[in-house]
């Protein structure tokens, strides 16, 4: 059938119809999308070792008082606690630290801090702690038991237990009582294209510009310029534990 | 062959069946404890995101402890050959069981989704010691199960041997399991160190040692046995080995952490600054767990029975707070994120030392899981033949005849 | 051997009520409407939807947890967004609501579903919860909703 088709010399309404869109958006869409598609992962493709998830944030342009990463966190992500500062999540949060030695006092957000040799990977008993193939460290939540053990593991103290019963989750940020959850990285918004974090985006809203998100791999993403510009350190760097956020400005 | 008749538990029905409500209806309110806790989540108990492990945790390490140290006396009968305790070693290892599972039911029962238990049976991270830990305890059950089996059967009696020196492998490999939980947790300060586990081994060897004289004090108020001398005596220089042991290897990990220039500011707090913690270390592990019960095993005034239910009972106190100090005292002393910086303000108290303020659940599912444990031994004694008909010294053991038993 | 055949007889009589489907033709009489509502055919043939739709899920939720598989077709959010009823004033009603599309089935066979203690059950994005503008992502998502909504209407037209 097929090759009798293909053998006249007159097109279908139909073939005509096809062919012509085809062209059009070969001259006038492709090249928008190409452009994207470089940028972003396909939504059917897995994510690879080849895109490298990070964050810098510079504390010399983080500004003391301003939460707005932490808001835009909790916008992004569901995060509305019940006004019990113990139990409630927290995913990102703002700590201010002084120097022992000079006395200066710095600011600056405080989150997963996305391990390449993460101890909540390590300990877990069931594997629902685990790092992405691109380096996004999270929970899940489909096989976390609630344990804590991973709570216990982290250096940083990032990870937060779900002490209550949850109804106002986001479409794009489930969760819910008796899962450890974290920051991780806006997962949802990266893999449907964002470029950008909810913090970085309310950081930047903002005009400070302290957080820099982006692709290590890529050379010159934001926040390969930002590491390249200015040196960059790992906290507890003698835990060797690599991590993907890193702080610089100290 | 030694011969030993072994019996069940006899006992008044009445006497029977009223503990055995009793210990139910604590088991019971554990179970509801639990289920109010899952249903409402864990803010309803005194843990949170800064105190992760709390009541049910000290519980439920302390009972696998336990059970891990009660095999002691079934060790030193089969692996060592001390035919002085080979009458004790079945009870032994059932105390051992059921201690295991009452530590394991108030671990998987506190689980913030504790219905997901299937997941945690068939994922596995072999990366994590908790998941070893799984594969440890449910296979020491089995071990334990064999072992009773061999004990009690005279037809595979010549396997006993074997079996308790397997199950003493396992038991040591277990605790090292245990301690490692804590001692792999390198983030923070009062972990991260391999002498947990050696010292989670000693703990064993002492609190499972109290605890099997305490409840065959109590057993045998109910049960006509008599404990002979030698056994006493026996126990008591046990006891005073281990409580030096316990001393060294504390001494021993604080000695390390003093040395470890990262974990003195850690150090610092637990023994000197550290308000109820520091309380708690002195009074407590020390004091009450170990220094007042190697006196009272060293008096020579008070007769060896008053000596060991005493002292047991103060080693009891004193695991109970060691256990207190370690987990919760561990997690109190905030995290050194900023080496160099003081963390002056945070919405996540970075800051501080956590206080911790266990609610009525944690205590009634802890509770509840000591009841479990107890009614396991209780329906265990009661209908199979655990209990020596007389707990004497092995010449007379040789002597009684094996006809009418078994 | 006879025991074995009892257990086994037991094992059928218990199982075949619960695999034979309750309600197999039957429509699905739901208060409000759902967009659902007005296409022939989910993403698979009804049946293969009513037996192995939580296969898919599962299948899918691996896929979008370990790899960061954002497909439409099999995502949880996506069978919400169409299949959510709503009422008079246009206001989604949850899923797992008594008589709603989730519940009125898993009710029949006494299933229990674990979706709703964390997944939403309403479609809701995060953004139209705050008063904050709304972001070009989302009316981004909202068209390629729409524009996978009228693809399914097209090819199951064409089937």
């Amino acid at each position: 059938m097929r090759l009798i088709m293909k053998d006249r010399t007159h097109l279908t309404r139909r073939e005509f119809i096809v062919k012509s869109i085809t062209a059009i958006s070969a001259v006038y869409i492709i090249p928008d999308i190409i452009s994207k598609a470089e940028a972003s992962k396909p939504l059917d493709a897995e994510v690879s070792p080849k895109t490298k998830w990070a964050i810098n944030v510079d504390v010399t342009k983080c500004v003391d008082g301003c939460t707005s990463c932490v808001e835009a966190c909790v916008d992004e992500n569901g995060l509305y606690g019940f006004d019990r500062p113990e139990t409630d999540s927290q995913w990102i949060r703002k700590l201010r630290i002084k120097d022992i030695k000079t006395d200066k006092v710095t600011t600056l957000p405080m989150m997963c801090q996305h391990c390449e040799n993460p101890p909540c990977v390590d300990v877990c008993p069931t594997g629902a702690s685990f790092r992405r193939e691109d380096g996004i460290v999270m929970v899940n939540q489909h096989t976390c038991i609630g344990c804590r053990y991973c709570m216990m593991a982290c250096p940083f103290k990032a990870r937060s237990f779900v002490h209550e019963n949850l109804t106002e989750q986001v479409t794009s940020a489930p969760r819910g009582k008796g899962c450890v959850e974290s920051c991780n990285l806006c997962v949802n918004r990266i893999d449907h294209g964002s470029e950008t974090t909810a913090c970085e985006e309310a950081c930047m809203k903002e005009g400070h510009n302290a957080i820099t998100f982006g692709d290590l791999s890529e050379p010159d993403s934001r926040v390969s310029i930002a590491i390249k510009t200015k040196s960059s350190r790992r906290l507890r760097a003698d835990m060797r534990l690599k991590q993907r956020v890193t702080y610089s400005g100290f | 062959m030694d011969k030993i008749i072994f019996t069940k538990f006899i006992i008044n029905p009445k006497i029977f069946w009223s503990n055995f409500f009793l210990l139910g209806f604590f088991m019971l309110i554990g179970f509801a404890c639990s289920h109010y806790m899952e249903l409402e989540g864990h803010h309803v108990t005194g843990m949170n995101n800064q105190i992760v492990w709390g009541l049910p945790h000290i519980f439920a390490v302390l009972l696998i402890v336990i059970a891990s140290g009660v095999l002691n006396i079934a060790s030193i009968s089969s692996v060592f050959d001390k035919k002085l305790y080979k009458p004790l070693a079945p009870l032994s290892a059932l105390l051992a069981i059921s201690f295991l599972i009452a530590g394991l039911a108030i671990l998987v029962l506190d689980l913030g989704r504790p219905n997901r238990l299937i997941v945690a049976m068939t994922t596995y991270n072999f990366k994590s010691i908790f998941s070893w830990n799984i594969f440890l305890y449910s296979g020491f059950t089995v071990v334990l199960a064999a072992y009773i089996w061999t004990m009690l059967d005279r037809e595979v009696n010549k396997y006993s041997k074997f079996m308790g020196t397997f199950a003493f492998g396992w038991r040591i490999i277990l605790t090292t399991g245990t301690g490692s939980i804590f001692g792999f947790l390198v983030a923070r300060e009062a972990y991260s160190t391999a002498i947990l586990a050696p010292l989670f081994i000693v703990m064993s060897l002492l609190y499972g040692t109290a605890v099997y004289y305490l409840i065959l004090r109590v057993i045998s108020k109910y049960h006509e046995t008599y404990i002979s001398k030698d056994i006493l005596d026996n126990l008591k220089k046990l006891s005073t080995m281990f409580l030096f042991a316990n001393l060294y290897f504390l001494a021993l990990y604080h000695m390390t952490n003093m040395y470890i220039a990262k974990h003195l500011d850690f150090e610092i707090f637990i023994l000197s600054s550290g308000g109820v913690y520091t309380l708690a270390f002195w009074l407590g592990q020390v004091i009450i767990g170990i220094v007042i019960p190697i006196i009272l095993l060293n008096s020579k005034k008070l007769s060896s029975n008053m000596v060991l239910t005493s002292s047991s009972i103060m080693i009891l106190l004193g695991s109970f707070i060691a256990m207190y100090v370690i987990i919760i005292g561990g997690q109190a002393y905030p995290l050194t994120i900023f080496p160099d910086h003081m963390i002056i303000e945070s919405a996540f108290y970075d800051n501080v030392v956590h206080s911790y303020v266990p609610s009525i659940y944690e205590l009634g599912l802890g509770i509840g899981g000591v009841a479990l444990a107890l009614i396991i031994i209780l329906v265990g004694i009661a209908n199979f033949k655990f209990l020596p008909t007389m707990i004497s010294s092995p010449k007379s053991i040789d002597a009684v005849d094996n006809t009418s038993n078994n | 051997m006879p025991q074995l055949k009892k257990i086994l007889a037991v094992v059928i009589m218990v199982f075949i009520p619960i695999s034979s489907f309750s309600h197999d033709n039957e429509k699905h009489s739901l208060k409000g409407m759902s967009k659902a509502d007005k296409l022939d055919q989910c993403v698979e043939p009804t049946e293969k939807m009513q037996k192995h739709h939580f296969e898919y899920l599962y299948h899918q939720r691996e896929n979008t947890v370990e790899k960061g598989i954002r497909t439409k077709n099999h995502s949880l959010a996506n069978c919400i967004d169409c299949h959510v009823s709503h009422d008079e004033e246009g206001n989604a009603i949850p899923i797992n609501d008594e008589g709603q599309f989730c519940q009125t089935c898993h009710v029949k066979t006494a299933v229990n579903i674990d979706c709703f203690s964390c997944h939403a059950s309403i479609p809701r994005d995060s953004l139209s919860r705050t008063k904050s503008q709304v972001h070009s992502r989302n009316t981004h998502i909202e068209s390629t909703a729409k524009n996978l909504v009228e693809y399914y209407n097209e090819t199951n037209y064409e089937r």
